[in-house]
């Protein structure tokens, strides 16, 4: 009897450990995303107690969301023309730092303190930094000669205007991030390109480039994930202005949810075919990318 | 060679430097105009020295009885929502991750699986059903309507960095407390967690961020101006103002900064290894 009732106890403890968080997480992360994807097959609005089973009508409606079919291009376009310089920025500075450099606890700092700030932070500080009055990149760069545009409210440059923003902001995370696959690199590899003749160029090429893959894999994977949701920097730099130049998905969707409509069945469609887009290109990416990672 | 590779050194290091404070310039022209004159911020050309400089804009953000009072208020809320949430997620991540690492039980793979699999669920997407199920429960423009919601976001990376770093720890000594009539939870709570510090701290750091920037959630989640967190407030202080007074507007960002700056110099060292672990996951 005894032996047997500990055992029941001993089989009991792991799920008493687990209770607490499963219910968080069953409640909070699994129930809403099965919710949602039945919210988008219903008409519900916020407010309205009873909803009912609309087929794919929310889906449907899409195909004609002139609306969603630009927030879909303007979250590409973000996605697309931020990729080279997120992936690059970080990178030189992080094989810079990593070349013996001086002060790199300091520096590596600095460029860090960005990303301790909260998006709205860091939009406010660029849209005054852009005021295209009194704004000091305004006086610099009309010192220098470059002609200068109110950047936000121009439909050509608005979202190079984000795309910077979120540069300055995210840089030094991925620079932590590639600072440690730098340092996970044998530096033996580096002496024997070196006696077999190769200069800082070559080695750059044939040894750290195909042995950070997997962290390119990651910096890639995070960013395009991060990028397809971006929210914050156009709410507080453009809100989706001028126009419709940079609204992108969440915001499309905040709005149908939240503020002109309170359509949730439609948004919860939106936030489907973005999931859906999200896992598509994130598959896709480690398939492009993992095969190789062997050396 | 050697006096070529140190010359090149100091060049390197020089010019990084001067990138490093090229990188600082927008942070350090918001301290600037935080502690100017209101009018001297307008001025033309930028003046990098704020001199006469005044904390008036600082006192009008904080303790003013107008429209900006309630910056005051939204950095409180915010410290409530951020340690509150850094607590749950502490707690519940750490409580879930022990038998994830050292238990055999019916379903541990599945349950580690659908964990780790739900990192790949972008917050957007269970934004309405989320809203949804907050209404429900009656938390709208609630602490724990805020504090829950944003421990269930990093709850599942919680569960897999305190499970790696489990694993690590040699179970002889579980062994030997359990041959000492030591029962889980005592192993757990005396031995385990007090070897996991490190670790807990990074966690602590990076639930504490996130919970302190997020907008989205909070964004939709509270409609009464009380209950606002700093994000929040800020983003709508910049509203009710007219469109160059900055002063105000950059003390509020000033101060949104000035928690996790604390904890950054203080604990830089342990920030860049949760984000290093983290990375690891990829």
């Amino acid at each position: 009897m005894k032996p047997r009732r500990a055992l029941r106890r001993g089989a009991f403890t792991p799920y008493l450990f687990l209770a607490p968080g499963l219910v968080l997480f069953a409640l909070f992360r699994v129930y809403p995303l099965l919710e949602g994807l039945w919210l988008s097959f219903t008409n519900a609005r916020l407010g309205r107690a009873q909803q009912t089973f609309v087929g794919a009508a929310n889906y449907l409606r899409l195909l004609d969301d002139t609306r969603f079919h630009v927030s879909l291009v303007n979250t590409a376009y973000y996605t697309i023309a931020s990729t080279v310089p997120i992936l690059a920025v970080p990178l030189v500075l992080a094989v810079a730092l990593n070349r013996g450099v001086a002060l790199k606890t300091f520096l590596r700092g600095a460029f860090f303190f960005p990303f301790t700030l909260s998006v709205v932070t860091v939009g406010l500080t660029w849209l005054w930094l852009l005021d295209p009055v009194i704004g000091p990149s305004t006086y610099y760069l009309r010192a220098a000669g470059v002609p200068v545009r109110s950047w936000l409210a121009d439909p050509g440059t608005a979202m190079w205007a984000i795309i910077v923003t979120t540069v300055w902001w995210v840089t030094g995370y991925y620079l932590v991030i590639y600072l440690a696959g730098l340092q996970d690199i044998p530096r033996e590899l580096y002496e024997a390109a070196a006696i077999d003749g190769a200069g800082g160029w070559r080695s750059f090429w044939s040894i750290t480039m195909p042995l950070l893959r997997p962290v390119f894999l990651f910096v890639l994977v995070t960013h395009v994930i991060g990028s397809f949701q971006i929210f914050g920097q156009v709410f507080v730099l453009t809100n989706g202005g001028p126009g419709d130049a940079t609204r992108t998905v969440v915001q499309h969707l905040y709005e149908t949810a939240f503020q002109n409509f309170f359509h949730f069945g439609s948004a919860s469609a939106m936030a489907w075919v973005l999931f859906v887009i999200i896992l598509v290109f994130s598959l896709l990416q480690f398939r492009l990318l993992r095969g190789h990672t062997q050396y | 060679m050697n006096r070529t590779g140190r010359s090149w050194r100091a060049a390197l290091t020089a010019l990084m430097v001067a990138l490093a404070i090229v990188w600082l310039l927008p942070a350090v022209w918001v301290l600037v105009t935080s502690l100017k004159l209101t009018e001297n911020i307008v001025r033309v050309p930028p003046e990098w020295i704020p001199w006469p400089a005044t904390i008036e804009h600082y006192g009008e953000v904080l303790f003013s009885s107008s429209r900006t009072a309630r910056i005051g208020r939204a950095f409180l809320n915010s410290i409530v929502v951020s340690l509150g949430s850094v607590a749950l997620v502490v707690l519940t991540s750490a409580m879930a991750a022990y038998p994830l690492a050292r238990m055999r039980f019916r379903g541990r793979n599945l349950v580690f699986g659908l964990i780790v699999g739900s990192l790949m669920i972008p917050n957007a997407v269970v934004l309405v059903p989320q809203y949804v199920l907050v209404q429900r429960l009656g938390w709208l423009s609630t602490y724990q309507g805020l504090i829950v919601p944003e421990a269930a976001m990093t709850f599942a990376f919680g569960v897999f960095l305190l499970r790696q770093f489990f694993l690590t720890i040699p179970s002889e000594l579980e062994d030997a407390a359990r041959i000492d009539g030591a029962d889980p939870w005592q192993i757990f709570t005396r031995i385990v967690l007090p070897l996991s510090q490190p670790v807990l701290g990074a966690l602590a750091i990076f639930a504490f961020r996130s919970a302190w920037n997020d907008f989205l959630w909070p964004l939709i989640a509270v409609n009464k101006p009380d209950m606002f967190p700093l994000p929040v407030a800020l983003a709508l202080l910049r509203g009710a103002y007219a469109a160059e007074s900055y002063g105000p507007i950059m003390a509020g960002a000033v101060l949104s900064a000035l928690p996790l700056l604390i904890v950054f110099v203080v604990a830089n060292r342990r920030i860049v290894e949760g984000v290093r672990v983290s990375a690891l996951k990829g």
